[in-house]
């Protein structure tokens, strides 16, 4: 944000009570997302160093670079994206929601901090940084997705936001699933899957959110944001293409991506309540990566490696006499 | 969500072989499970994959002594042999015609388990091949025992432990056993043994578990100087990171396990080791935790209680026992009216409660049940931990040490090695009792091949107990392919009865290894064993099905039901001849092996009709549950619909009939509460659990951001 521009914080603020709901996804939403609370330190990354040396030099390149730029988006994510949402809220409760959506993705952005940290070396780590902040595709999304953010359209600022989460990431969110189905850097998995599991939501609730924004005005306005939508998807989609190519030609998975792109912008829009874009034929997507694209929580680990993506902060309930009753 | 759900892709022809699997978790375009596409995998496995990366040998004589040649095989194994039995064993495994059922089965075997080049580019071997290995290793020269084992192996009858499966007849191997547990006493001396040896098991194989409840807690005084000693959660971090480092020849990670009474002074911390939100310094997150609870502490968590917790150091002092060889129940009250022993408490409910929270955060710690444990132990002395796998019950003694670090007098630490049959096919044995009698011999011969000479406490304690732990798995696939629901009255009859027969011929075969060798474990005189007090809940009452439907299984498989008489006749010669090992049975959770089976792990209901195994060396696979079709899908309820109490109901009906343990996981849905999971032990301690393994959540996805057409994401 430049000095010029004015700072966007809300004017008025009263005491959120959460005893008056307005309505009942942000409270379903927001319990979600408190149990599953997670840091990266609870994931064993370091039983993946012997996988990370089984990699080709190409693929171990690959690999950091999918994370830079999973880093940057969800850098974007935390400190504009969701915060730029708060002003929006229909609901005290949404502001809250946002705050922790915010939160998360700090929280992810530093966790393949800690992949690189534990995989890799300094030196590798930087060339994978200067060429993420390099390469015109991954900065052009980038851009793109942050002029919308800075722009005074609060649904416009939701679309961004919803295509970003739930289409944007998948490019890379690919590779990890990709491994893990073939028994490489199941940790690494396990971590990304816990990110899935959160984006999968955020991506969920600002579509929710969108398309309650979108009761609240009248056609010709519901006309243009969809036109808007499908114009963003549509240069996204462009530029995801070609940024795609960029990261996956060199280990020839370009095709197969492509076709992981098609189903996650089907999916995007059908949480933004728009009708799918690509045909069924363009969107078979590797059934092995389908499959593990599921953001439940029932993979069966094998506890002896690794920590799996299934435990939650539970809910603490005392127990009364009658339970102990024996 | 009103917007148009987007059907799963239909996948192209001339998929490769993981796709194929993975088409098992994605119903078909008639809602239909897509079995055939796991076998058109398994088959794509072999011909893109298996056939093309086999070394191929003329003969057996070839191939036999180029692998001893080569130093792949022990020449000493088949030297007990002629070359002609080899053969004629080599033909009867071929002629089985034996075929995995599943991707995941024969995944996993080449994955894991076959011999490869030693550059692990080639293999060496075929199911049939590791099965006659592992038979000729076992038998020790006995061709009788040897073709038991593999028309029981081959058959899927009985499975050997993946220690044993994975390396018998191999020059280049790890150990056979399971797994160890050591005592660790409240001095140096004994710690520093304890991570040595946990560095050398961990080398050789096997998950180690640990007593911590004798290490004086955190700020007790060191050489009378108060606030001196760091407590136990030091020797964990030390522990934790001996088990990362060493790992057997990359085949596994190291892996190991801690156990605490919680009347430990620092067990809070030990908890909160395994929170979320904790620290660096203090967060464990590969080693396992359990915790030992006595009935002492029920009794205070009814009467909201405070709860004390005393200290190793002044309770070893005052009664000359370290800690753990202490009943703290029987003990309780004198040591909180004893001034000498310092203490500290809380309240016993919080304790719980606590305990639920983590067990929700991260599904650790394992609940060992101690005075339930030792009043069902036959054996003369204390148990007063388990094992990495909680199935693991006997008895041990400290051992000492000289001001040089060499042993003072050798105590008994415990090692056990395991192996389990599929219930299903062994109620299709053309001899039940066959079946479980070359179980028995084969696990015998492990003990009596294990010595391992770098921990003296382990080498002694298998030499003089012979402990062997007979598992059993699959019996959900059995009571489904049945049509009898898991944990109805059928079920847990079919349990109490199955148990109660592989009891009786267990017990048998031991007694017959006793007769012939004339040898006895040692303590045998002072078992329940040999007083006949153990015989007693066998001789006084009749056990028979109390359901019609279970005696009709027992009497279409032909299988004899022991009555009073047999157990007089069994009971008689016991007490004459004795009993070759120490303990026979412990049900262990069943993970690899059960894949390579084709079974529902141990007596556990299945965790999902297409389970998602995710495992560092197989990735993420796809696992249909056996006999599953798309005829009996209500057959096949998966644990966490199926509910704490009937697992519960299931395994007390199988416990009374095991000396050990068996590994019990608690399944609950993300709806549950700390006080759901307390219910769930209150009511599993009653029913005279032993022990409680994880605690397994499952959080569904919010609706809307679910996958379509997935069959594991539908209930």
């Amino acid at each position: 944000m430049t000095p010029s521009e004015p700072l966007k914080l809300l004017n008025k603020v009263q005491a959120i009570n959460w005893n008056r709901i307005q309505d009942d996804k942000d409270v379903e939403v927001w319990n979600r997302l408190v149990n599953n609370f997670w840091l990266p330190e609870k994931v064993p990354l370091s039983n993946d160093v012997q996988s990370w040396a089984t990699l080709t030099p190409a693929e171990q390149t690959l690999t950091m670079r999918v994370f830079t730029g999973l880093t940057l988006l969800d850098t974007i994510q935390g400190t504009v994206g969701a915060v730029s949402l708060i002003p929006d809220s229909l609901t005290p409760h949404e502001e809250a929601v946002y705050t922790n959506i915010a939160f998360m993705e700090s929280v992810h952005a530093k966790s393949y901090s800690s992949i690189f940290s534990t995989l890799s070396n300094t030196k590798d780590i930087d060339e994978a940084f200067r060429w993420s902040t390099e390469n015109p595709n991954l900065q052009k999304k980038a851009s793109i997705v942050l002029d919308y953010y800075h722009g005074d359209e609060p649904l416009k600022r939701k679309v961004a936001s919803t295509l970003l989460e739930s289409f944007l990431f998948y490019s890379g969110f690919y590779l990890p699933m990709y491994w893990s189905s073939r028994a490489k850097l199941t940790n690494t998995a396990d971590l990304i899957r816990l990110i899935i599991r959160d984006e999968a939501v955020h991506g969920y609730y600002i579509g929710y959110k969108f398309q309650r924004g979108l009761e609240l005005v009248d056609q010709a306005k519901r006309d243009e944001i969809k036109d808007y939508t499908f114009s963003l998807m549509y240069d996204l989609y462009e530029n995801e293409v070609q940024y795609t190519q960029d990261l996956y030609d060199e280990v020839g998975l370009t095709e197969d991506v492509k076709k992981f792109l098609h189903y996650n912008a089907n999916k995007a829009l059908m949480n933004l309540g728009y009708e799918p874009m690509f045909p069924k034929s363009v969107t078979d997507v590797n059934p092995a990566i389908l499959s593990a694209l599921s953001p439940n929580a029932d993979e069966n680990h094998d506890f002896f490696s690794g920590s799996g993506s299934s435990y939650v902060i539970g809910k603490a309930v005392n127990t009364e006499d009658e339970d102990w009753d024996f | 969500m009103e917007a148009t759900l987007i059907d799963a892709p239909t996948a192209a022809p001339a998929l490769d072989y993981h796709s194929l699997n993975a088409m098992l978790n994605l119903y078909d375009e008639n809602g239909l499970i897509q079995f055939d596409k796991d076998k058109e995998a398994a088959k794509q496995y072999f011909l893109q994959h298996v056939n093309q990366n086999t070394v191929f040998f003329h003969n057996l004589k070839e191939r036999l002594d180029y692998l001893v040649e080569k130093e792949y095989y022990e020449k000493e194994v088949l030297d007990q042999y002629s070359f002609e039995f080899i053969q004629q064993l080599n033909d009867l495994a071929y002629s089985k015609k034996f075929r995995f059922d599943t991707f995941l089965g024969a995944f996993k075997y080449y994955t894991s388990y076959t011999l490869k080049t030693f550059d692990g580019k080639r293999y060496l071997e075929r199911f049939e091949d590791r099965v006659v290995m592992t038979a000729l290793g076992l038998a020790q020269g006995d061709e009788t025992l040897a073709t038991n084992l593999v028309e029981e192996i081959i058959g899927g009858r009985f499975q050997p432990a993946t220690p044993t499966f994975l390396n018998t007849g191999k020059a280049q191997r790890g150990e056979l056993v399971s797994c160890f547990l050591l005592r660790i006493e409240d001095n140096m001396e004994s710690i520093a043994r304890g991570i040595n040896s946990a560095l050398q098991l961990s080398k050789r194989g096997g998950g180690v578990a640990l007593l911590l409840s004798n290490i004086r807690e955190a700020g007790a005084p060191i050489k009378q100087i108060e606030n001196q000693s760091s407590g136990i959660i030091p020797v964990m971090k030390l522990l934790e990171d001996s088990f990362s480092y060493a790992n057997q020849l990359g085949a596994r990670q190291g892996a190991g396990a801690v156990y605490l009474s919680a009347h430990h002074p620092d067990i809070m911390k030990f908890l909160d080791t395994k929170r979320e939100n904790a620290d660096e310094k203090i967060r464990i997150k590969t080693l396992s935790l359990g915790v030992v609870v006595p009935d002492i502490t029920f009794e205070l968590a009814k009467n909201d209680e405070d709860m004390y917790l005393f200290s190793p150091y002044d309770v070893e002092k005052v009664y000359g026992l370290p800690f753990g060889d202490i009943s703290v129940t029987e003990k309780y009250r004198e040591m909180v009216d004893d001034p000498r022993i310092r203490k500290t408490k809380i309240k016993a409910r919080e304790f719980f409660q606590t305990l639920a929270e983590i067990q929700f955060e991260s599904g650790y710690p394992y609940i060992m049940y101690e005075d339930t444990v030792n009043k069902a132990n036959p054996i003369k002395g204390r148990i007063n931990m388990s094992n990495l796998c909680s199935e693991i019950l006997q008895v041990n003694t400290p051992t000492t040490y000289n001001e040089d670090l060499s042993y003072a007098a050798i105590g008994k630490d415990i090692s056990c090695n395991l192996g389990s049959l599929n219930i299903a096919l062994t109620m299709d044995s053309p001899d039940f009792g066959r079946t479980v009698e070359t179980a028995i011999r084969g696990l015998t011969s492990v003990s009596n091949q294990s010595h391992i000479a770098s921990v003296r406490s382990i080498e002694d304690g298998n030499d003089k107990s012979h402990a062997i732990g007979l598992g059993q798995m699959n019996l959900h696939g059995y009571l489904a392919r049945e049509r009898v629901f898991y944990g109805s009255e059928e079920g847990v009859d079919f349990t109490n009865i199955y148990f109660y027969t592989v009891l009786f011929h267990a017990l048998r075969a031991s007694n017959q290894i006793a007769i012939e060798r004339s040898e006895r474990f040692d303590g045998f005189e002072d078992s329940t064993y040999a007083s006949g007090e153990f015989f007693d809940k066998y001789t006084d009452v009749a056990w028979e099905p109390a359901t019609a439907r279970v005696a009709g299984l027992f009497a279409d498989s032909g299988i004899h039901i022991p009555t009073q008489s047999d157990w007089l006749e069994l009971k008689a010669s016991i007490q004459q001849h004795g009993i070759y090992n120490q303990n026979l049975q412990a049900v262990p959770p069943t993970g690899s092996i059960s894949y390579i089976n084709n079974s529902t792990s141990s007596i556990h209901p299945v965790a999902s009709k297409i389970e998602i195994r995710k495992e560092g060396k197989i990735g993420r696979v796809y696992y249909p549950a056996p006999f599953l079709t798309n005829d009996n899908l209500e057959y096949y309820d998966d644990a966490y619909e199926i509910g704490a109490e009937k697992i519960i109901d299931t395994y007390a009906a199988a416990t009374q009939h095991v000396d050990q343990g068996l590994s019990l996981t608690l399944f609950f849905k993300d709806t549950a509460t700390t006080r759901d999971i307390n219910k769930a032990q209150i009511y599993a301690w009653r029913k005279g659990i032993k022990t409680i393994y994880y605690i397994r959540l499952r959080q569904l996805a919010l609706e809307g951001t679910e996958i379509d057409g997935c069959v594991s994401c539908m209930l």
